[in-house]
């Protein structure tokens, strides 16, 4: 027996023409695993109408409209760059923040991309920035992951790592050379992309510190950035992406104007 | 302010031009049907937060370079299903409904006994069921019998023929009947494991 297969979901819904609907009636006639089929396809559709809509719970597209209004003064501040280059305006005096990755031993393809990309960040940083040679700029130099283990951020914290590395990114300090060992970063700079946050490869954005802690409790890889407006000026906020290490979700955000 | 009655591809170019709100808008918009797809999707709320949040990320970075090929309704619908499998890869295991002391529970738990004559423990009952018909029978089912989407836009949603998708809903239905395992007439349902494409002769 042959069952006309193509035809029984549109027979359940009711949306099968006169003629059609006779071909499955008289099949259905003769048939009983076809009749028990459509009895339980009915059933299920009753099922599935009792499923209202649930609300929304509060603050699930918060990180999707931060990051949008972040990208949006990205922008902003790019095409008034556009303006005052094409007004003639003097470029400003470029503060060069080079980076060099130090990802730790080993050769593996992986860290070579990250490397390649800190060079491009670097390369381009200097191609924006000509004259920069001679003047007095600071140097980072982001070493790694960085574990702490049973460190746990919260709100205040990330702020602080903020403050910390403002003394950096202004140059009234330098780094410090001794600041512990680091772990290979791929994975942390990996799930710090996926999440939306700046990728390495964004020349407005220079990754200063990578953290590997928790957030609230929550095992999560910590990002801080010094961030720019781009065409080689100087960094003017540093920015804290916190990520759940689980799955790179957002966890918070925080931004400070230098 | 955005006008309500915008279409989205308006907000769309207005958010491209410039208007901030327009994207706020758009969001506000879809995410209660973004949301709802990835709670039947996924089955748990923390997940259906992070897979609805994960598709819209996707469509801010992607905005750009909509062209407006399908519409915009059919290019989040796919966004928000990607983002849905995408978890459920992650995660690797059967979807729970709720998040606590449900997380350690055996993914392949019996349904529980249904009580009909309560419509409260129904629609529960109906979540659970639904957790355990095949992903991709579970999203056709999610899209035409809870989204009221036409099967065609289905098919173009998940890239599939319409053929498939009548083939799906139909499958997906009767796994979900068979996993609420409803008294008929004495008998008893087999486990809901459908194969696509196979008919009990």
């Amino acid at each position: 027996m042959t069952h006309p297969e193509d035809l029984l979901a549109d027979y359940v819904d009711g949306a099968l023409d006169e003629r059609q609907r006779a071909v499955v009636d008289a099949h259905l006639e003769g048939c009983a695993s076809c009749s028990e089929e459509i009895t339980l396809a009915r059933q299920a559709v009753a099922a599935l109408a009792s499923l209202e809509d649930e609300p929304v719970p509060f603050g699930v597209t918060g990180p999707v409209l931060a990051e949008a209004g972040r990208r949006f003064e990205r922008r902003r501040v790019v095409v008034w760059e556009r303006l005052q280059w094409a007004a003639g305006a003097a470029a400003a005096a470029a503060l060069v923040l080079v980076v060099a990755l130090n990802l730790g031993g080993g050769a593996e393809p992986e860290q070579d991309v990250a490397r390649e990309e800190a060079t491009a960040v670097e390369a381009e940083a200097g191609a924006v920035a000509p004259g920069a040679d001679g003047e007095s700029s600071p140097t980072f130099v982001f070493q790694g992951l960085e574990q702490q283990q049973g460190v746990d951020y919260d709100d205040a914290g990330i702020v602080a790592l903020a403050q910390d590395v403002v003394p950096i990114v202004t140059g009234q300090t330098a780094q410090a050379e001794d600041q512990g060992t680091f772990a290979p970063a791929d994975e942390a700079l990996s799930c710090i992309e996926q999440s939306g946050a700046p990728t390495v490869g964004d020349p407005r954005d220079t990754l200063l510190r990578l953290i590997e802690a928790e957030y609230v409790g929550t095992p999560a890889y910590i990002a801080v950035y010094a961030e720019g407006p781009g065409a080689g000026q100087p960094a003017d906020r540093v920015v804290v992406w916190a990520v759940a290490a689980e799955d790179c979700r957002i966890l918070t955000t925080a931004s400070l104007r230098i | 302010m955005p006008d309500p009655g915008a279409r989205d591809e308006d907000l769309i170019r207005r958010y491209l031009s410039g208007d901030r709100a327009a994207f706020a808008a758009l969001v506000e918009r879809h995410e209660r049907r973004v949301y709802n797809i990835a709670l039947r999707m996924t089955g748990r709320e923390e997940d259906a937060r992070d897979a609805t949040q994960d598709a819209f990320l996707t469509v801010l970075r992607k905005l750009s370079s909509f062209r407006g090929e399908a519409a915009f309704t059919t290019w989040l619908h796919r966004v928000a299903v990607n983002a849905c499998y995408d978890l459920l890869r992650k995660r690797q295991r059967s979807p729970l409904l709720e998040r606590g002391g449900d997380d350690d529970r055996p993914a392949a738990e019996p349904p529980p006994v249904p009580d009909h004559a309560d419509p409260t423990a129904l629609s529960i009952d109906v979540r659970r069921a639904l957790l355990q018909v095949p992903e991709d029978f579970r999203a056709v089912m999610i899209l035409h019998d809870l989204r009221d989407l036409p099967q065609e836009e289905v098919a173009a949603i998940l890239g599939i023929p319409v053929g498939t998708v009548k083939s799906r809903l139909h499958r997906g239905r009767i796994a979900l009947a068979r996993a609420l395992d409803v008294p008929r007439q004495g008998e008893r349902r087999g486990p809901a494991t459908p194969s696509e494409g196979t008919m009990t002769p």
